[in-house]
């Protein structure tokens, strides 16, 4: 292990392994600058006692008190700690767990991390690609905090989704009609019809993609610092 | 001072005076100086870019998203825009449609905020930001709401959409082109008639962009560039070096440069107030 590395702890809490699987193809062009501790890699407990960046991946529900207390724990043991994908940061598609379901009928609350810890930066996305965390990586490392403004602000936020983006930016008249919430949905809940965009409510996955990405509601976000 | 600058006009590598040396370039009707059309023909010419990707006036206020590889594909496009296209959305249509590997955007500064994010910040598998080598955001004042300004221009001065040749900003008066006469009208009577998201952008320059252009009244004929970056920084020294576009210092300008994107800083606090 070289001086310079940083001390990186993944943990995933609970969802659909996409962002892990983002995070272990991000690790390649990661590994000069990164020593990850990932939950495939190691047993049970953590590697080490103190980590300079946490990623934590998936919701946390809140009839799990052990995840609840990992979650504090990792807080103390992380300088900085990242949600990563949208079920971290804006609780993305756990939103939809009413309990009573299967696989996992006991979950029925699910929050994001920043719920119930202090968060420095969210990343959305389901799942972030794997660039997403070299780039996240890259702007860190040099402290380019002006690039990272978005995803500092955004750790703030508990819910963000295409709902909002009608409700905040085409329903008070700010849209311009660029269509880059088109372009950003995941699921094609996104059509721009007369220049505007309309949402097709049961495919929105509440994983925030468009909101960040729409170039009003992120300048305003970025300048404002709260929403 | 620094912050100010860094806050307003983004991070500025160097800015420039540039005029195109083109005649043909010089003579359409190009915004000011044909630098960036001068700027982008050299990129495409020498094989540094493979595409253009900008919007083309069609008629009235509409606009298409067009892709030009020829410096004559590049002088059609050439020109003031007023319109927002559905822009990002087709770009990417148009980008793989022609397979493009490394192209040029032409943009205002909410598109190349969109495309400087992706480019940044490629949360999905379905992005293109690799794409995009170049970002050249023009300075910007707002897009019209164009139903509701054509409708205007028809109900107050019988100016029918399809009669309309050009709009060009000329001091605090935008100037329409219409048949064979010139409608000068005060700026401040058409801000009704931007888009209202427009109205509350803080982003004058286009901070995102890799290049900003755009105009000031005290150096007419000349098109101010704004270089954000080294690999920018390097694209217009060898466009000058290799005779395309003409260069001169342009520190003198950022006051005015800094003038206006205050003045459209201040219009969007303000027009927040009342709409958020």
């Amino acid at each position: 292990m070289s001086m310079g590395k940083l001390k990186v702890l993944h943990v995933d809490i609970g969802g659909c392994e996409g962002c892990n699987v983002s995070i272990i193809r991000a690790y390649p062009k990661l590994m000069d600058l990164i020593e990850l501790d990932i939950s495939y890699l190691r047993k049970e407990e953590y590697k080490l006692d103190e980590y300079d960046v946490a990623i934590i991946t998936g919701g946390a529900c809140m009839n799990e008190p052990r995840i609840l207390e990992e979650l504090k724990e990792i807080r103390e043991k992380a300088h900085t700690v990242v949600a990563f994908g949208s079920c971290a940061t804006f609780s993305g598609i756990l939103r939809f767990c009413r309990g009573g379901q299967e696989p996992r009928a006991d979950h029925r609350n699910f929050q994001p991390i920043n719920s119930v810890i202090k968060v420095d930066y969210s990343i959305p996305g389901c799942p972030p690609t794997p660039q997403m965390l070299q780039s996240f990586f890259k702007f860190y490392i040099n402290g380019d905090e002006k690039r990272l403004r978005l995803f500092k602000v955004s750790a703030d936020i508990k819910k963000l989704s295409g709902f909002d983006l009608i409700d905040d930016i085409v329903l008070t008249g700010l849209c311009i009609g660029c269509g880059a919430c088109e372009l950003s949905c995941p699921t094609n809940a996104i059509k721009l019809i007369d220049k505007r965009p309309n949402l097709v409510q049961e495919k929105c996955i509440r994983c925030g993609t468009c909101y960040i990405r729409c170039p009003r509601a992120s300048q305003i976000l970025c300048m404002g610092g709260a929403k | 001072m620094m912050s100010v600058t860094d806050n307003l006009l983004g991070n500025v590598f160097g800015i420039y005076l540039a005029r195109a040396t083109d005649e043909e370039i010089l003579k359409r009707k190009v915004a000011s100086g044909g630098a960036v059309t001068a700027l982008l023909a050299y990129a495409l010419e020498k094989g540094i870019i493979d595409g253009v990707v900008t919007a083309k006036r069609t008629e009235g206020l509409e606009g298409q998203a067009v892709v030009a590889r020829t410096r004559e594909e590049l002088l059609e496009t050439a020109g003031n825009k007023w319109s927002i296209v559905p822009f990002a959305s087709r770009m990417k249509a148009k980008i793989e449609e022609e397979d493009l590997k490394n192209v040029a955007v032409v943009c205002l500064p909410c598109q190349a905020q969109f495309f400087g994010q992706m480019r940044d910040f490629p949360l999905l598998e379905s992005d293109f930001g690799e794409r995009i080598k170049y970002i050249v955001s023009l300075f910007c004042i707002g897009t019209f709401a164009f139903e509701a300004f054509l409708n205007y221009l028809r109900m107050k001065h019988g100016i029918m959409a399809q009669d309309i040749k050009d709009i060009a900003l000329k001091g605090d008066f935008l100037e329409i082109y219409h048949g064979d006469s010139v409608l000068s009208l005060p700026i401040k009577e058409v801000y009704s008639y931007l888009q209202a998201g427009c109205l509350v952008c803080t982003d004058y320059t286009g901070t995102w962009g890799d290049i900003s252009a755009g105009f000031v009244e005290s150096e007419k004929g000349w098109t101010v560039l704004i270089t954000r970056n080294l690999k920018a920084e390097e694209l217009v020294k060898s466009a000058e070096k290799d005779g395309y576009i003409e260069l001169r210092d342009g520190s003198h300008v950022i006051g005015d440069v800094l003038k206006a994107a205050r003045e459209k800083l201040a219009r969007a606090q303000k027009n927040m107030m009342y709409l958020l």
